[in-house]
């Protein structure tokens, strides 16, 4: 601890000495056009923008960007080692490219620039440099390329220059600059920024060794291609007991060191479909903070030679690693942007700037679910169970207009015929006991009319075998096994799932004859919030396959329909034009320290956001209070007749639903939540503080601050006396 | 040298301050496991998150807990905690901060913890083979070894797991390898043997019966079965009841023991492998499993609620790796306490679970009608859950509602509530309608009166009669009607069927499929409380295919002795008398599916009385049938039917082995295919 002390006292005489020296006008803090210093750490200078410069230690390729107004900077190696690494562990650290290889079964082996024979050119370019690497014992070899671009550090590997000459090692992993911002236990104060939910902060303080291990998600959600036995928590072997992690909406991440008012928001931008986040706090394998985004080339899977579990079955890598770039975008923020807030604006600035975000009409709605039909047991086969019929939804909207809700946003589940889960749906066909196909089209052209938007609930994704023939047309995992999802429900116990084609086809199909009846509002699921890799006929496809093909076909249905998705993932966002059942909260990892409210700013004032259904929470006022502190619209799930009904079918853990037992609580935050709401209408959040009394303070850009007092007291903010368990808007 | 409360300033844009404190993490967020409940037929249902994951206490002050193994919580805030890896107790009140430590030095292998809420903690050491009891100031003043008692046994040893105490002082002691219960010491004279308590019993099956009966006296000590579980957990309210916990013992999981060690209560969901019991503050009984599962039970043994879960890696908040203790606080939050992660996890009541327990509190003290406020936001949030629709039922029930209350007892599928209910209900129509009834049977029976003596002067009835009789003597229709003569002669009827030819094959086929309507029909629609298959499924081709297989087996396998047995009969008329047997099922259902659905619990007797003379009547016609057709005596006939099931036997071990062997070869051509596919695919 004693050396750490004096080695960190050096570091800043040193960076004190440089900066007096070559900064002389810092202290005034306004210019802009700072001059940089020559080397920060062993890390020459490379280049710089108007703000930031780019060092480099050509022997690690391990890059420093420094504030140049500040003099802060974030580096991509170790500056301080506490002696506890073995060299594989420095190697990690200080690498610009670091592999992990498979060789045979075996996929842990890692290859960096340290520890390993390395031929590297370096070439500088304008704004940058380029390497090419090669791993001469490995037979190994890619460019990486650097450049400091006016918004943020620009790492990338072109796909082409990936080559595997040998055939001993292959390439499992490839992570590009782990270390980025990385910080010694305590050293810095901050935190990792992880996209748990709707956003996360892992601290950075010492953590005394509590956790053995950290944050690890794949973005976009796991691969169910590659589905293992996986280790369920089941209640007596029967009920799964456990909800399953979120997925990773948008492939991003960041460090804030909030001392240095310096932050980075990294962005994946090729190579995300097979990208993992790793977050790791201090005390997990070695004291040092770090996240970083690994991206996945190749990997092991269990082929089985049996249907029987516990006989025959041998891992071995995958035929061929996945093609596709490999970039990171690292956007550095300072001052007052230096923190999850501005990581948020600053991610929303880049999506609307390259049209991945598109402006779409928020007014405030409220979003009313209503459940079609559904089937149950019966003798030699089902028999439907009708919960809400068009004319009960018509009976609804009119009993809401009577007390001023016209407001509506809907979304139709089980309209179909068969009932909810006869997916996939082919044809536009209402199930007759809703009352058939033209009374719902009729409805939906009257209450669009009347400014009501319903939106038909369109799984394209999922196949359900017991009612459709899913002999052809689903995918199999990556071992020729075919691909079931158990939904531990009584009525169909699994679900398949279509190939992207064949779900396109069918979409095709539905859309086609649902625009000729002249209607065109869609909610499309499954497909929004899904990748997967898969073996279709003898081909194996990758989730940038599967990505592509949903995208294609999610672009293609938004040019005729009006299109809302649910849960989409960030690659889809422009399509859409609402996000529908946004996760207010996080996964509960145990070394979150706070969930932030990350895709929220991202999004309010953009395109409406509808939260998750207020049905199934137990705490209902916090999760009000929630949905007023992000701007997040509210939805429910309703059916006209008592759940009780649905006990026996697969929607069997809709266990409230009832339109009487919800109508005062629908017309109570549809009051309340759209007054608030007219207040920021279009308008971003632009500040968001947890401030110590449990009181969350939102400000818009247009000047509006809301006030979110979680605490069992009343509080005072700013002046502002705020209720306990309560809010309020100040101006 | 690190602080202990650290606080993060972010001076970001203004200045962001978050308060950590490096003791406990608190956290409001939803919840990373499901929770279940279950309906009246044991049906797990999901329901609303009843306990939200709210804070993990890690550390005391600054002390790092090492395996700690028990802990127990007083009402005045303080928390005692058996601190086993570092053999201590640690004093610490709700905020975790270190109130004091004791027990160093002395305490060896401490594994189980009780205070008395005079702060008398008793400490029971495995490894001491002892009872330690400190005072208030963590001061040892008494020590307990193994009672001198002959009665305890003297090869017997004392290694004491968990403790209790009551009011009077006298200590309930778990001990390892003790299976003979519960040890029970007075603190009179340094320590008194009382006796065993709450021993579990054996399973007295009849497979165990048998077995025990060939063992050697050697073996049936060390037979497993034999030996009574030890608890492996208990806890004590209020009132001085005693609840204990033991895996693998089904229903006796959980007990509840009055003073006597009698069982109180009975699960009607229960955990195989429960860590830990605790009392709730409204007559409600908490359990944990090892896993991390926790259980909420009410007073009669009701499953409300089960939550949380193991973490396997997952690292999310509120689930449990090794939880060995569970108590709850005043405030209605439960603390489990997790061995390996040496931590305390706290779960704070929802909004739903608070009605809930508001609704439970209210109903128990006899106020039903202030209780059917809670009850009622408790089903607007889940109409579905199982005890507010039976506690409804019974409120219902209280203020005279009684359709309401039907229709909330068959929701809960509470036969009690319902039965009570239907009772008052068929009572009220029967006072409104007993006039109509009476007159109306009055008029039908004077109809019947009229229309007979019509017909004596003016023959009215002759053209109706004259067509039955035409259409009775259709073959077919002789051969049905000649079911009622066999089941009264069934002697002479079987004489019909093996020399006169009075029935055929066509017309036992047509009463075996009436016989399966009937069957099905009163399986599916009977009236609610006598319905043993749960409302709203149905498997009628399981039905159908099981009475097929009982048919061809019985009917075959005693087709094949009597035909080695020197019995005459031939297959068809074994067939047909076998199924003309179970001609009182035809008879009698209709009036017993009619009656079942009017009858209440008070009535169901006659039922029941009614479907054994109809079983007992179908056992002596087939009786009689198999002597009959074959010719037999009464002795051969017994062992007729002895053999047969003998056959019946075989047969299934036959299946069964076949089924077995296909499933081999069938495995194996398949890992075949999967191998070919493997190797074409690469």
């Amino acid at each position: 601890m004693a050396a750490k002390s004096k080695m960190k006292k050096i570091c800043s005489l040193v960076m004190a000495v440089i900066l007096l020296l070559f900064v002389p006008d810092m202290g005034c803090g306004v210019t802009l056009r700072a001059q940089a210093a020559e080397s920060i750490n062993g890390h020459q200078f490379v280049t710089e923008n108007a703000r930031y410069a780019l060092y480099m230690n050509e022997e690690d390729l391990s890059v420093v960007v420094a504030d140049k107004v500040t003099g802060a900077y974030m580096e991509s190696s170790i500056s301080y080692d506490d002696g506890n690494n073995n060299n594989t562990w420095l190697g990690a650290m200080k690498s610009a490219v670091v592999l992990t290889m498979i060789v045979q079964s075996d996929d842990t082996r890692q290859a960096d620039l340290l520890n390993d024979n390395v031929t590297k050119t370096i070439t500088y370019t304008s704004n940058g440099f380029t390497a090419d690497l090669y791993w001469n014992s490995y037979k190994l070899g890619m460019r990486l390329e650097v450049s400091l671009e006016e918004d943020g550090l620009v790492a990338r590997i072109p796909d082409e220059s990936i080559r595997e000459d040998g055939d001993e090692y292959q390439i499992g992993t490839i992570s590009i600059y782990p270390f980025m911002g990385c910080s010694y236990l305590d050293d810095k104060e901050g935190y990792l920024f992880i996209p748990d939910g709707n956003g996360a902060l892992i601290y950075l303080d010492d953590k005394e060794g509590r956790f053995n291990s950290g944050y690890t998600a794949m973005v976009y959600g796991t691969d169910v291609g590659f589905q293992e036995t996986v280790v369920e928590t089941l209640l007596h072997d029967r009920y799964n007991m456990i909800n399953d992690a979120r997925k990773v909406a948008a492939p991003v991440y960041g460090v804030a060191h909030t001392d240095d008012k310096i932050a980075y928001l990294a962005v994946i931008e090729d190579g995300a479909m097979r990208a993992t986040i790793e977050a790791n706090p201090n005390g997990v394998n070695v004291d040092y903070n770090r996240i970083y985004a690994k991206f996945v080339e190749r990997r092991l899977y269990t082929q089985p030679t049996s249907n029987n579990s516990s006989s025959g079955s041998f891992k071995k890598p995958e035929d061929s690693r996945s093609h596709s770039d490999l970039q990171i975008r690292f956007m550095f923020l300072s001052d007052e942007e230096a923190n999850y807030c501005g990581m948020a604006n600053a991610y929303r600035d880049y999506l609307i700037a390259r049209g991945l975000l598109r402006s779409a009409e928020d007014s405030y709605r409220t979003r009313i679910d209503f459940l079609g039909t559904e089937r149950e047991n019966w003798v030699l086969g089902t028999t439907a169970v009708v919960m809400t019929t068009v004319d009960d939804i018509r009976e609804m909207y009119e009993d809401l207009a009577t007390e001023g809700v016209t407001d509506i946003f809907t979304v139709y589940k089980g309209w179909q015929k068969g009932g909810l889960y006869n997916v996939p749906i082919s044809k536009y066909k209402a199930d007759g006991g809703i009352g058939g196909t033209s009374d719902l089209t009729k409805l939906i052209q009257e209450s669009a009319a009347d400014g009501i938007q319903i939106y038909l609930y369109n799984d394209a994704m999922r196949i359900n075998p017991d009612e459709q023939n899913a002999t052809f047309n689903v995918i199999k995992m990556i071992n020729k096994r075919r691909f079931t999802e158990d939904t531990h429900k009584d009525v169909y116990e699994e679900m398949m799932y279509l190939t992207p084609a064949r779900s396109n086809k069918l979409l095709d199909k539905f859309a086609a004859s649902y625009f000729k009846k002249g209607v065109d509002t869609i909610c499309l699921a499954g497909v929004s919030n899904t990748l997967f890799s898969y073996n279709y006929s003898g081909e194996f496809y990758t989730r940038y396959d599967c990505a592509e093909s949903y995208e294609s076909m999610v672009r293609d249905l938004d040019e005729d329909a009006a299109l809302v998705l649910e849960q989409p993932f960030a690659y889809l966002w422009q399509y859409t034009d609402a996000f529908l059942d946004m996760p207010l909260y996080t996964s509960n990892y145990i070394f979150e320290d706070e969930s932030v409210p990350f895709l929220s700013i991202v999004l309010k004032g953009t395109i409406p956001v509808y939260s998750e259904y207020v049905n199934f929470e137990a705490n209902k006022k916090e999760f009000f209070l929630k949905m007023v502190e992000t701007g997040t619209y509210p939805s429910f799930y309703i059916t006209k007749e008592s759940s009780a009904e649905l006990i026996y079918t697969n929607s069997s853990d809709i266990y409230s639903s009832e339109y009487s037992v919800y109508r005062d609580t629908i017309i109570e935050y549809t009051l309340e939540l759209r007054a608030l709401n007219a207040k920021v209408a279009g308008a971003h959040i632009v500040g968001h503080e947890m401030l110590p009394n449990d009181v969350t303070k939102v400000t818009y850009d247009n000047g509006v601050t809301v006030y979110v007092n979680y605490s069992n007291t009343a509080q005072t903010v700013d002046g502002n006396t705020v209720e306990a368990m309560s809010y309020k808007v100040g101006e | 040298m690190k602080k202990m409360k650290k606080r993060i300033i972010s001076l970001a844009a203004l200045l962001i301050a978050f308060a950590v404190s490096a003791d406990t993490i608190i956290v409001q967020a939803d919840a990373p496991y499901k929770t279940y409940t279950v309906d009246g037929y044991g049906y797990v249902l999901e329901t609303q998150t009843a306990y939200l994951p709210y804070e993990t206490i890690t550390k005391v002050g600054e002390e790092a807990l090492n395996a700690p193994t028990d802990f127990t919580l007083l009402d005045d805030g303080y928390m005692y905690i058996l601190d086993s890896g570092n053999a201590r107790v640690v004093v610490s009140d709700m905020e975790a901060n270190l109130i004091s430590t004791f027990g160093e030095g002395v305490l060896v292998n401490p594994r189980g913890i009780f205070v008395t809420p005079e702060h008398i903690c008793y400490v029971a050491d495995r490894d001491a083979r002892s009872i330690f009891v400190f005072d208030e100031n963590g001061e040892l003043i008494q020590t307990y070894g193994k009672p001198t008692a002959p009665l305890y046994g003297e090869t017997q040893d004392f290694l004491p797991l968990k403790i209790i105490v009551n009011e009077s002082g006298t200590m309930y002691i778990i001990c390892e390898s003790n299976t003979n219960g519960v040890v029970q010491i007075s603190p009179v004279e340094g320590g008194t043997f009382l006796g065993y308590f709450g021993t579990n019993g054996t399973d007295p099956s009849l497979w165990n019966i048998i077995w025990r009966a060939i063992q050697t006296d050697a073996q049936r000590a060390k037979s497993r079965g034999n030996i009574p579980a030890t608890p492996d957990n208990m806890a004590i309210d209020e009132k001085g009841l005693i609840y204990t916990v033991t895996r693998g013992e089904a229903k006796a999981t959980l007990k509840r023991l009055n003073i006597a060690g009698v069982n109180m209560i009975e699960p009607d969901y229960y955990e195989p492998v429960p860590a830990a019991v605790a009392v709730g503050n409204h007559d409600n009984v908490f359990v944990a499993s090892q896993m991390g599962f926790i259980y909420e039970y009410n007073n009669e043994g009701d499953l409300l609620f089960v939550f949380g879960g193991s973490d396997d890696g997952q690292q999310r908040i509120g689930l449990s790796t090794k939880v060995e203790a569970i108590q709850v606080g005043t405030d209605d939050k439960i603390y489990v306490l997790d061995s390996d992660k040496a931590q305390i996890q706290v779960y704070e009541p929802t909004e739903f679970t608070n009605y809930l327990h508001e609704a439970l509190y209210l109903f128990s003290k006899g106020r039903y009608t202030q209780s059917k406020e809670p009850l009622t936001e408790v089903l607007k949030m889940n109409n579905l859950f199982d005890y507010a629709n039976m506690a409804m039922g019974r409120a219902l029930y209280k203020e005279e509602n009684y359709s309401e209350a039907v229709h909330y007892a068959r929701l809960a599928k509470d036969y009690e509530g319902y039965s009570d209910a239907f009772w008052e209900i068929r009572n009220n129509w029967l006072k409104h309608n007993l006039a109509a009834v009476i007159i109306i049977l009055l008029i039908l029976f004077v109809l019947k009166k009229v229309i007979g003596v019509l017909d004596k002067k003016k023959h009215i009835l002759d053209k109706p009669r004259a067509v039955l009789h035409k259409v009775g003597e259709v073959k077919i229709i002789k051969q049905l009607r000649y079911m009622f003569y066999y089941m009264r002669h069934p002697i002479d009827g079987c004489y019909g069927i093996k020399r006169e030819g009075r029935v055929s094959v066509l017309s036992a086929n047509i009463l075996l499929v009436i016989f399966m309507l009937f069957y099905i029909i009163n399986k599916y629609f009977c009236g609610f409380l006598l319905k043993y298959v749960r409302e709203g499924s149905y498997d009628i081709l399981s039905d159908i295919g099981t009475i097929v297989v009982m048919l061809v087996l019985i009917v075959g396998c005693n087709y094949l002795m009597c035909t080695i047995n020197e019995g005459e009969g031939k297959f068809k008329h074994i067939y047909c008398s076998f199924i003309y047997s179970l001609g009182p099922y035809l008879v009698f259902m209709p009036f017993i599916f009619l009656l079942g659905h009017v009858v209440t619990f008070n009535e169901a007797f006659f039922v029941q009385f009614a479907n054994l003379f109809m079983y007992v009547w179908i056992a002596v016609l087939i009786f009689i049938a198999i002597k009959e057709i074959n010719n037999y005596k009464v002795k051969e006939t017994f062992k007729i039917i002895g053999l047969t099931i003998f056959t019946i036997l075989i047969a299934c071990l036959l299946a069964f082995i076949i089924y077995v062997l296909w499933s081999q070869v069938f495995d194996f051509i398949q890992s075949l295919f999967g191998e070919v596919v493997y190797r074409i695919g690469s």
